[in-house]
């Protein structure tokens, strides 16, 4: 059964699949039945265990209140093993798993190496025009690589805890300067009034923009945390609406896009080819996969 | 055997708080390539058809150790029906007598899963079934 299903929650969540699932030549067929993007996004990364999945289904509650329907998106990591996955975000956003107003998918990483799937840029895309308001990404949270979401979603939040200190050492210089809005999450934990202050002093830095990012203190029954977060990022997306130029977001992310497009197809050549392929030595190697390059060619 | 590019859902209906079968269930079939979403424990059929769903999954796995297989079943497809995605197959493992196999079968289960199984056998099964 592939047809259209009289449940178009369904249909949305098989053309999820499809996208997740597309090759390059497929995604790119795909790209004219896909609206303009114009719904907010939001992403939330950081370190696993620092409490994503929770927060974000505090956050979705509020922002449901605010903004009207909401999709969820939740990457896990694909094991390198198996090329399998345990998809578990949504155990932690059981409150919300059943809400009518609330879409959650699940999506594995895949090839990706980037915090994000092969295909998000696609998956984001195709949440247009199915009636949600805002977009809610959540990233597997592996660190410094995962400044790229910075490109994918308006407002960026990073999610720390307090024991995360020799953590943010290693993020210094990565996802910790990208961040729009800083939560120290398990605030009620020991060691967050350090936390705070050591993350303040890196928001408080000149970004070149203009925005001094907020730090804001999460816990699990402080419903004044959660307020806050959420009148956080509705002053970012307001800021950001005199402060950015659109033309520069949609640029970037065609780039990021067109980018992870022509690495998938690298990776489906390589994969395609046999061992002769890879023992050319790099120049010849190199000018034979470009000219293998193009999403008709040599099949 | 691979289940590349499958989504299953592992879900516990019903009360009974035993999830350690579920878990090895679902570790099993993540390495054998799928995409394996856990509902957590003590769902209703609802909440989980609901969740497969919107998952967009290839199949349910239920896991029931309370006895009350036979009601968890039914209500799980109907529920599923309801939202047209009767054609999503459903296994059940747990401790499910055999004298209620044919019953079971008959309500849509496509495959029965009990502890005498190896866990080899079990994802073989849902290999077989979903024909990859």
């Amino acid at each position: 059964m592939s047809g259209p299903t009289r449940n178009p929650r369904r249909n949305l969540s098989r053309a999820l699949t499809r996208i997740a699932d597309a090759d390059v030549t497929e995604t790119l067929a795909q790209q004219d039945d896909l609206a303009p993007p114009s719904l907010p996004r939001i992403g939330v990364t950081g370190a696993p265990g620092a409490g994503k999945s929770s927060l974000i289904a505090r956050l979705a509650q509020r922002r449901k209140a605010a903004s009207g329907r909401i999709a969820v998106l939740a990457i896990d990591p694909t094991s390198p093993l198996s090329q399998g996955s345990i998809l578990g975000d949504r155990i932690r956003m059981d409150a919300i798993a059943d809400d009518p107003d609330i879409f959650i998918r699940s999506i594995p990483s895949r090839r990706a190496h980037d915090g994000l799937a092969d295909n998000t840029a696609d998956l984001l895309n195709a949440m247009e025009g199915h009636g949600f308001d805002e977009i809610i990404l959540e990233t597997v949270g592996v660190g410094q690589a995962e400044y790229t979401i910075r490109t994918l979603v308006d407002t960026v939040v990073l999610v720390l805890v307090p024991e995360s200190g020799d953590a943010i050492q290693a993020m210094k210089a990565g996802i910790l300067e990208m961040a729009d809005i800083y939560v120290v999450n398990k605030s009620d934990l020991p060691g967050a009034d350090l936390m705070a202050a050591e993350i303040e002093n890196v928001a408080s830095r000149e970004r070149g923009d203009g925005w001094t990012p907020p730090v804001i203190r999460t816990a699990r029954n402080d419903e004044d945390g959660f307020r806050a977060l959420d009148a956080g990022i509705t002053a970012h997306a307001t800021w950001r609406a005199g402060h950015t130029d659109p033309d520069a977001t949609r640029r970037a992310r065609a780039r990021y896009q067109a980018q992870g497009l022509i690495a998938r197809r690298v990776k489906e050549v390589l994969d395609e080819e046999g061992a002769d392929f890879l023992d050319k030595g790099q120049r010849d190697l190199f000018d034979a996969l470009v000219a293998r390059l193009g999403p008709d060619s040599g099949d | 055997m691979s289940l590349k590019g499958k989504r299953i859902l592992i879900a516990k209906p019903g009360l009974d708080g035993h999830d350690v079968g579920a878990k090895i269930i679902a570790l099993a079939l993540r390495d054998a390539g799928a995409d394996v979403i856990y509902t957590g424990l003590r769902r209703s059929p609802d909440y989980i058809a609901k969740v497969a769903v919107d998952e967009d999954v290839d199949a349910v796995g239920l896991s029931i150790l309370s006895g009350s297989h036979k009601e968890l079943v039914e209500e799980t497809v109907r529920c599923l029906t309801d939202l047209d995605a009767g054609d999503i197959h459903i296994f059940v493992g747990g401790t499910i007598p055999s004298e209620d196999h044919d019953e079971l079968r008959g309500a849509g289960a496509r495959g029965i899963f009990t502890a005498e199984m190896t866990v080899d056998d079990v994802v073989s099964a849902i290999d077989a079934d979903l024909g990859a």
